[in-house]
């Protein structure tokens, strides 16, 4: 394909034809309105009236003023990530290598471990607090009766246990999610692959280990960027259970970047939010892509 | 957080005298209050116009011949969804007014009330504010007006005078101009299950603090928690925090501070900052309160577990909708906690629901009277169902009110001075500092010096 | 299905049978785990707030609500929500499913210098926050007059989708072997030939995966929704159902028959779906 300069000019019209479509969408949507928050973050600006260059002072006072809880912010979001990554993750895996060893019912399983990514944020949220409630709820319930009356917290509204009162639920629902994507890998190994393996001995979790898991490996990669983008990004569960609270322990950059835009009017400050928001999570994207690679060396 | 009610005067019928404008840019008039002046009772105004709504409607209607008008069509946005209990208000004052206005076309939209600020902001951001708007008065709709995206009401006003009280505006007013019509307007109320309170020997309210502390630990001997507040939502806590501190260091004071004319450091105030943090660490409130919603909270005490609830009196609707409990709730002021400073009759609330014309609409002119006119309608409708008390001077026969709201009326028609809710009062991002300090009183990680002195440095 | 047997019986001869009443136990308990939601969702429907807040958490209703149904759909209008919200999510999906096909096509099997850059590019899709792009869009789009239209959400909604779904596609794409591409380009066909009829057709098992993620993202999106859309005959269905929700008070029970509403045909959907989905997976990897 690279004989005639002629030929060369036809393939790159048609690469741009066939990149149309796409970078329409996504340079009118996505891209155009991150350079409007990068102008945006230089100013002190309430959202309709005349705003006030002010140059960086906005990503100073994000990282200097205490009270905007920007460091806790990026502190619960990466715990998140965390337990994304090392817990959520490896479940989902395990569950993905079971279902691969095609056990009776297969196909229900996998339709139920996928169905609470289908139920709404709002119901996951609303059974969790009738979990979480301190009264009625059924863990101190459940505490009360096994004899652990002692244990019992008001979940959400304790600062030790709010925190994680958020990351069990986002971990749970979220576990379907890549258990699905990594299923798609799974059923992806060759079926002579396996049962060559199994004819020469070797045991289930010996496949999975040295066959299976290496060549699923592009599609952790992606589950891993997923998770940790989507824990930077984790919103509708901490509005339901904690609204940030108690004292702001449980804001998020989602939870901050929507305050500053539409409750305390500093549209300004909201920008810079964003635009950190997008430079982390595009870092992160990149260093676990280097991460994958060096191990594929 | 809900927006509340903020107020610088009087309920209608009763005068009083008080012109607190509040705003951004313009500094907030002078409180000048007086209970004294000029009391017209409410029954000579009832008296009055004693006429109905559709009497009233249709002179009215002759009055302004509508017909050679041309036809327009109007918008407006509002937060009256299916299941708020202003729906009904809304909609009955909107079937009044298609009746008597067939040349306009009338179109309405309802939001729910956290994502409608979203969305009105962006509105104004982007300049596609339908031609009327629900909004809450004082900074909320100062913000827009100083943007220059309000249109303003006075000429409109002229031809409502009579019916709608200058005082009543003092919260959509800016720089001397009107800018907002006011609907139904809220206060703090001390809600009581009476049958709890019984239990610990008292038939009512105790009307002093002693008493009324002495009430609590009888409670609290009784294995009853007397105060139910939700601290997951800290607008509920300022209905507590702020009644004590107004009634420890007095309205003025608190007003002065609330609008930006006095210092946040204020020893009174970390003293009466101090006396609410007693009644929390007395175990006055409910434990489990900080990690509660106001729908659960308010699910508890009427489930029969708080003996108190402090919240808006647009619960009265609420509470009188369940026969049962009405029988055993009552409605009160909460008792003075330093005479020196504070009276009864000082209470925190005042007209906050508001709509507004914006000045982008074509025919902003005829929206500014269309506006006042359903105004009307809305808070007449909203007082007879008990969701507030009326802004507007009352008409028609009120004897179907719930019991609730009249005891509300009464409280303040006999009040002589109201407080802004800090939240409403506030500009949005010092409220959110306030409240953020607040909740932290809540959770005692900050005493009263604290408190002061953290506002006085975080807040300008 | 000849060599599924062979491994099954190879399984069967292996697995120690404690461990596979091990795994069946945890299998179910984990599914018994993630079907509870979907009860409590229904069981929610169904009662008062009285039941919800504290009398009756989890049980079955005390008195069974139909009405709070009726409610939802007779005041709440939850079935014109719902056709809205279906009419919008399935362009959306098509859209993007298919912008990203094409870009995918164009990133993964032509070669030229910018494809790895190019896919970076559009991977940034993932990081963005949609709270920071609600106002500029919104200021965008009221200047071309374009609100209060199903394509008014559709629009953002496929920008939004295109990087997972590009994602995806990239990553059933790749497993399509080149030489396919070769014979064809041998046989005269020129690149958009190509990809029409040689890689279209292969790339079905690819739809179901990338309409899967993308009906996550646009079915209960609410940020667009409530500020773009501002008559109630184009609401979606996240937006309905806040909006049964009142200033000061909250009747609980419609609010979950609406959610019911919302969700139930997805999941029947799902589960009647759930088999050609897997299909569709082991079709791709056959390929592979």
């Amino acid at each position: 394909m690279k004989n005639k300069k002629s030929f060369d000019i036809k393939t790159a019209v048609t690469i741009f034809l066939f990149l149309l479509p796409s970078l329409l969408l996504f340079v009118s949507i996505l891209i155009a309105p991150i350079a409007v928050s990068i102008y945006r973050s230089m100013f002190d600006w309430n959202g309709f009236s005349e705003g006030t260059f002010i140059g960086l002072a906005n990503y100073k006072e994000l990282f200097t003023n205490g009270s905007i809880k920007f460091m806790t912010s990026l502190k619960n979001s990466m715990l998140l990530a965390f337990f994304s990554v090392f817990v959520q993750l490896p479940f989902s895996l395990l569950l993905a290598l079971l279902l691969g060893r095609k056990p009776k019912k297969d196909r229900a399983f996998l339709a139920i471990f996928f169905m609470p990514v289908l139920i709404s944020t709002v119901v996951i949220g609303q059974l969790w607090l009738k979990i979480y409630n301190p009264d009625y709820g059924l863990l101190n319930r459940f505490l009360d009766a096994v004899g652990l009356g002692s244990w019992k917290h008001v979940w959400v509204g304790d600062v030790k246990t709010a925190l994680g009162s958020i990351i069990v639920p986002t971990v749970w629902q979220y576990i379907g999610y890549h258990m699905l994507l990594m299923y798609a890998g799974v059923k992806g190994v060759s079926v002579d692959l396996r049962e060559a393996a199994m004819l020469d001995g070797a045991t289930k979790w010996q496949v999975d280990r040295y066959i299976v898991i290496p060549i699923i490996k592009p599609i952790l990669r992606v589950s891993v960027i997923f998770a940790v983008t989507g824990s930077l990004k984790t919103y509708d569960l901490v509005r339901i259970l904690t609204e940030g609270g108690p004292f702001q322990s449980t804001e998020v950059p989602s939870t901050l970047l929507e305050n500053m835009l539409f409750l305390r009017n500093r549209y300004g400050m909201g920008s810079t939010i964003s635009v950190m928001l997008i430079a982390l999570c595009f870092a992160f994207a990149l260093l676990i892509t280097a991460a994958f690679k060096d191990k594929d060396e | 957080m809900k927006m509340k009610k903020l107020v610088s005067t009087l309920l209608a019928g009763v005068m009083t005298l008080s012109l607190a404008a509040c705003g951004s840019s313009s500094a907030p008039a002078a409180t000048a209050d007086t209970g004294s002046a000029t009391t017209e009772t409410t029954t000579e105004t009832a008296a009055e116009t004693t006429e109905t709504t559709t009497e009233a409607a249709s002179t009215e209607a002759s009055v302004e011949s509508t017909s050679d008008e041309e036809p327009i069509t109007l918008n407006m946005w509002c937060i009256a969804t299916e299941s708020d209990s202003n729906r009904h208000s809304y909609e009955a004052a909107i079937a009044d007014m298609q009746e008597k206005y067939p040349n306009i076309t009338f179109n309405w939209e309802a939001f729910e009330n956290q994502s409608y600020k979203t969305k009105i902001k962006a509105a104004v951001s982007a300049n596609e504010m339908p031609d009327i708007f629900f909004t809450w008065s004082c900074a909320f709709l100062g913000d827009f007006v100083e943007a220059g995206k309000v249109y303003c009401l006075d000429d409109a006003y002229q031809n409502y005078k009579s019916e709608l009280p200058e005082s009543m505006l003092g919260n959509s007013t800016y720089d001397g101009k009107h800018y907002g019509v006011p609907l139904t307007m809220n206060i703090v109320g001390l809600f009581a299950n009476m049958d709890l309170l019984k239990e610990a020997g008292y038939t009512e309210i105790p009307g002093t603090y002693e008493d009324f502390i002495a009430c609590c630990d009888a409670l609290k001997a009784k294995g009853i928690i007397p105060f139910g507040c939700a601290g997951k939502e800290t607008w509920c806590v300022t209905e507590y925090l702020e009644s004590v501190i107004e009634k420890s260091v007095g309205a003025d004071a608190l007003n002065d501070i609330f609008l930006g004319r006095a210092t946040w450091n204020n020893q009174d105030v970390a003293d009466a900052v101090d006396t609410f943090q007693a009644l929390v660490n007395n175990g006055y409130f409910d434990p489990s309160g900080i990690g509660l919603t106001n729908d659960e909270v308010k699910n508890n005490f009427m489930a029969g577990k708080y003996a108190f609830y402090m919240n808006g009196t647009w619960n009265c609707a609420d509470f009188a909708a369940n026969e049962e409990f009405l029988s055993k709730v009552q409605v009160g002021e909460f008792p003075v906690i330093n005479a020196d400073k504070a009276s009864l009759g000082q209470v925190i609330g005042g007209p906050s629901d508001t709509l507004a014309v914006s000045a982008s609409s074509p025919n902003a002119e005829r929206a500014a009277d269309y506006a006042f006119e359903l105004g009307k309608l809305i808070c007449h409708y909203g007082y007879l169902d008990g969701c507030g008390l009326p802004a507007w001077t009352p008409y028609g026969d009120t004897s179907s009110i719930n019991p609730l709201t009249q005891t509300v009326a009464d409280i303040v028609s006999k009040a002589d001075k109201f407080v802004l809710f800090g939240d409403t009062a506030m500009n949005a991002d010092s409220a959110n500092t306030y409240l953020s300090y607040v909740d932290q009183v809540y959770g005692c990680l900050l005493d009263g010096k604290q408190f002061i002195e953290g506002l006085a440095k975080d807040i300008q | 299905m000849g060599k599924n047997d062979i491994v099954n019986k190879v399984d069967e001869n292996k697995t120690n049978p404690v461990m596979k009443v091990l795994m069946y136990a945890f299998l179910i308990f984990w599914a018994i785990v993630n079907i509870f939601p979907i009860y409590f969702m229904f069981t929610f429907s169904l009662k008062s707030n009285e039941e919800i807040f504290g009398k009756n958490i989890i049980g079955l209703p005390e008195n069974w609500l139909w009405s709070n149904y009726t409610t939802a759909l007779n005041t709440g209008s939850m079935g014109l929500y719902f056709v809205n919200s279906l009419i919008v999510t399935i362009s959306a999906i098509a859209i993007s499913l298919f912008a990203a096909m094409m870009a995918t096509y164009a990133i993964t099997r032509i070669r030229w210098k910018y494809s790895k850059l190019t896919n970076a590019f559009f991977m940034l899709g993932l990081t963005i926050p949609l709270q920071a792009s609600i106002v500029p869009v919104y200021v965008v789009l009221s200047k071309l007059h374009w609100l209060n239209k199903y394509s008014t959400l559709i629009v953002p909604y496929s920008a939004f989708a295109l990087s997972m779904s590009i994602l995806i596609c990239t990553g059933f794409m790749v497993e399509i072997p080149y030489a396919l591409d070769e014979a064809a380009r041998i046989d005269g066909c020129s690149l958009s030939k190509t990809f029409f009829v040689i890689i279209l057709p292969l790339m079905k098992p690819a739809v179901s995966t990338v309409g899967v993620y993308s009906y996550l993202q646009c079915w209960n999106e609410f940020m667009f929704a409530n500020v773009f859309i501002s008559d109630s005959a184009h609401r979606t269905l996240p937006v309905g159902i806040k909006a049964l929700s009142g200033q000061h008070t909250t009747d609980w029970g419609p609010i979950g028959a609406a959610l019911v509403i919302a969700t139930f045909p997805t999941l029947i959907f799902y589960i009647f779906l759930s088999g050609k989905i897997q299909e569709s997976f082991i079709a791709g990897a056959v390929k592979g």
